[in-house]
């Protein structure tokens, strides 16, 4: 019985437009346009860090702080390869003649008005070189002192521009995970939550005050406790499945680098879908209008995804400064967490703390909900 | 001797102040149709939602098969099919699978099942549409898919609450058709209804409810025998006055006149000869006449009777 049940819901749900458009369809639709947005920032591997190859220009005709920058960003370190690779030419023409012929991505012009940045598009490359400048201008003061007073502490200097490089720091951060990937780890989040629609309309079709279908349903004599869990199993298997794809498809075809591996970020994002899913069953066993029953998963969805850094990734460290609580108990903020720990930092102490708490709500809207859904007569129907 | 298939004894459910069941009791033989009539809102929904433990009541007692029905009472509920007044099926799921899913929720034998599908699909009709999507269905048909979901299982008592609202007459006929051959093969059947000539056609017996109370209860015969001493006459009248529909009233038990049309509609309430004093009245004043016409009570007349208003009020 548990079986049919199971599989019945799956055909069901696998056969409803509604369901696959927004729990299948919508969150590649949506990695897509994040990609065309920022994939450029973040595609690369960050084991295979790109080195930017920029053309240099010195039209002042003496020595440059930003030329010793610039020369100290070419040196690889032990855990990092080389920022740039730098090529010095002596006219602007020349300079432009080899990003012409794609010898270098874009070159710096340092002149007595400043230092011009030529670029051919924008990009990755691009925000490399704007934000190496932006950097330089800011520690410049600092770094002429010292290089005039103690040249001898010139690399420590360095090391200053170079550590507060943000593009660097965001790119480079901790096990090289971009603060950009939060937007997709967002977006799993998301279709994670996804899933409370399916068990909401799961649970439609087993309570008599809901739809006729429940009616019948419960003037059968199968177990209606044993029906709804094997509703639960079909909708998290579905969402894992759905996730799953997400997955696949950022990592694999948008090559976005996910920062774990691939079968570790699809289990969390099961204890995601379970999670979506018992929430939606906890939604469903305190609402009983149709109508509502839509909107609130939908409302419920889009506002934990919001907090979690869907639309603007630093909202969470916002919340966090503010309400702390609030991260803790949206589902959406903690599955983020949860993948972005696990991404950047291992599997920390941090990493199981979000496991388990994710791994207590699950279990705890179930009991609630089995308490309220239970086999019973209705006061109205 | 028959035995109780059913027994509802003095059932109350209100809603706040609405008594929608009112002291209501109806007892079900093994092999009956029993018809529950009455209007739109008088309890009758609420009543089969009751005896299937699907609705809490305030006061009474439910048995069927002699034991008390409860929401948990899976002995009992294994034995009853219930046809729904609205549509209940899957729209995802084509026919097939619709009858399948349900008939499984009763029948875990997966060769009995299958085979009880297709038996319940051929009785319905709709073998040629198993591959259909519900909403690919005409009304008709996704009535009878409703009905081959809820008897597919072959139940010892079927309720049909009101199967055949916005059905078109050929697939009412056909349902009609097909639970008179259910009870032949041995199911009692529960039927409400709010068209009576539905209920006068199935029927073995009948109980008319209104206001939440059973307000009569018994044979389609035995009621309107209660009628019996009344006698409805109607006659093609083109020229009809209020001067004729006066001298008409003023005939010994002649107690109402109602015009239809070019036909007035003359009700007696005992007396004999009704007919011929109706006509003499009629001759002697030299009014002209058509077509003449006695007509026996129907359940409507023993609606219109008990309560004081027409069923489809």
């Amino acid at each position: 019985m548990f079986g049919r049940i199971f599989l019945y819901n799956f055909k069901a749900i696998i056969r409803n437009k509604y369901m696959v458009g927004w729990n299948f369809l919508f969150p590649i639709v949506l990695a897509t346009v994040f990609y065309l947005g920022f994939g450029n920032l973040i595609k690369d591997d960050p084991d295979n860090f790109d080195t930017t190859e920029v053309g240099y220009v010195n039209t002042n005709q003496e020595d440059s702080s930003f030329e010793t920058v610039l020369e100290e960003l070419t040196k690889a370190t032990d855990d990092n390869v080389a920022v740039l690779s730098l090529h010095k030419y002596d006219s602007k023409e020349k300079a432009l003649k080899a990003m012409t012929s794609e010898d270098v991505f874009g070159f710096y012009v340092e002149s007595s008005d400043g230092i011009e940045t030529i670029v051919p598009k924008n990009g990755y490359h691009a925000t490399i070189m704007n934000q190496i400048v932006r950097e330089y201008e800011n520690k410049k003061g600092v770094i002429e002192s010292i290089a005039a007073d103690h040249p001898e502490n010139i690399e420590k200097a360095m090391d200053m521009v170079t550590e507060n490089l943000s593009v660097m720091s965001e790119y480079d951060f901790g096990n090289n995970t971009s603060p950009y990937v939060q937007y997709f780890f967002a977006l799993i989040a998301m279709s994670s939550l996804f899933s409370s629609w399916i068990s909401t309309a799961i649970l439609e079709g087993l309570c008599a005050n809901m739809t006729e279908q429940g009616k019948r349903f419960e003037c059968s004599p199968t177990s209606k406790l044993m029906a709804i869990v094997s509703g639960i199993c079909s909708a998290i298997v579905l969402q894992a499945i759905s996730n799953a794809v997400v997955v696949v498809y950022v990592q694999k075809i948008l090559k976005i680098n996910l920062g774990a591996p691939i079968w570790n970020i699809i289990l969390i994002t099961t204890l995601g879908s379970a999670l979506g899913v018992s929430a939606g069953v906890l939604i469903g066993s305190f609402i009983k209008n149709q109508h509502l029953l839509i909107v609130v998963p939908l409302c419920f969805t889009m506002i934990c995804s919001f907090f979690s850094g869907l639309m603007w990734h630093q909202i969470k460290q916002y919340v966090e400064t503010i309400c702390p609580i609030f991260n803790r108990l949206n589902p959406a903020a903690l599955l983020v967490d949860c993948l972005y720990t696990r991404a950047t930092y291992g599997k920390t102490t941090m990493y199981y703390q979000d496991i388990t708490i994710m791994s207590c709500m699950v279990v705890g809207c179930l009991i609630i909900s089995a308490f309220l859904l239970r086999r019973r007569k209705y006061v109205s129907l | 001797m028959n035995t109780n298939i059913v027994a509802i004894d003095n059932l109350v459910k209100r809603y706040g102040e609405n008594v929608a069941v009112d002291h209501f009791s109806l007892h079900v033989q093994e092999g009956e149709i029993l018809g529950l009539l009455g209007p739109n809102g008088s309890g009758k929904t609420t009543t089969i939602n009751c005896l299937l433990s699907l609705l809490q009541y305030d006061k009474g007692t439910v048995t069927i098969f002699d034991k008390e029905m409860q929401p948990e009472a899976y002995d009992i509920k294994s034995q009853i099919g219930v046809v729904m007044q609205n549509v209940a099926v899957i729209d995802t799921l084509n026919v097939y699978e619709n009858v399948d899913f349900f008939c499984g929720l009763y029948i875990r034998d997966k060769k009995l099942r299958k085979q009880y599908v297709e038996e319940a699909l051929e009785f319905t009709g709709l073998t040629e549409y198993k591959k259909y999507k519900p909403k690919k269905l005409s009304g008709g048909l996704l009535r009878r898919l409703n009905i081959a979901c809820g008897i597919a299982h072959k139940p010892k008592l079927i309720i049909f609450d009101e199967p055949t609202v916005a059905v078109d007459p050929q697939s009412r006929n056909a349902i009609l058709e097909g639970i008179k051959k259910m009870n032949r093969d041995g199911a009692t059947i529960i039927y409400t209804s709010h068209y009576m000539e539905e209920v006068e056609d199935l029927c073995t017996r009948v109980v008319i409810m209104d206001h939440g109370k059973n307000i009569a209860n018994g044979t389609t015969t035995e009621l309107k025998s209660s009628l019996m001493n009344r006698e409805t006459i109607r006659i093609n009248l083109p020229n009809k006055s209020e001067d004729i529909i006066k001298g008409l009233k003023e005939i010994n038990h002649v107690y109402k006149i109602k015009e239809d049309g070019d036909d007035l509609v003359i009700k007696c309430d005992g007396g004999e000869h009704n007919l011929v004093h109706v006509l003499s009245y009629l001759t002697d004043n030299n009014i002209p006449f058509g077509h003449v016409s006695t007509e026996l009570p129907t359940l409507n007349d023993v609606f219109l009777e008990i309560t004081g208003k027409e069923l489809r009020d």
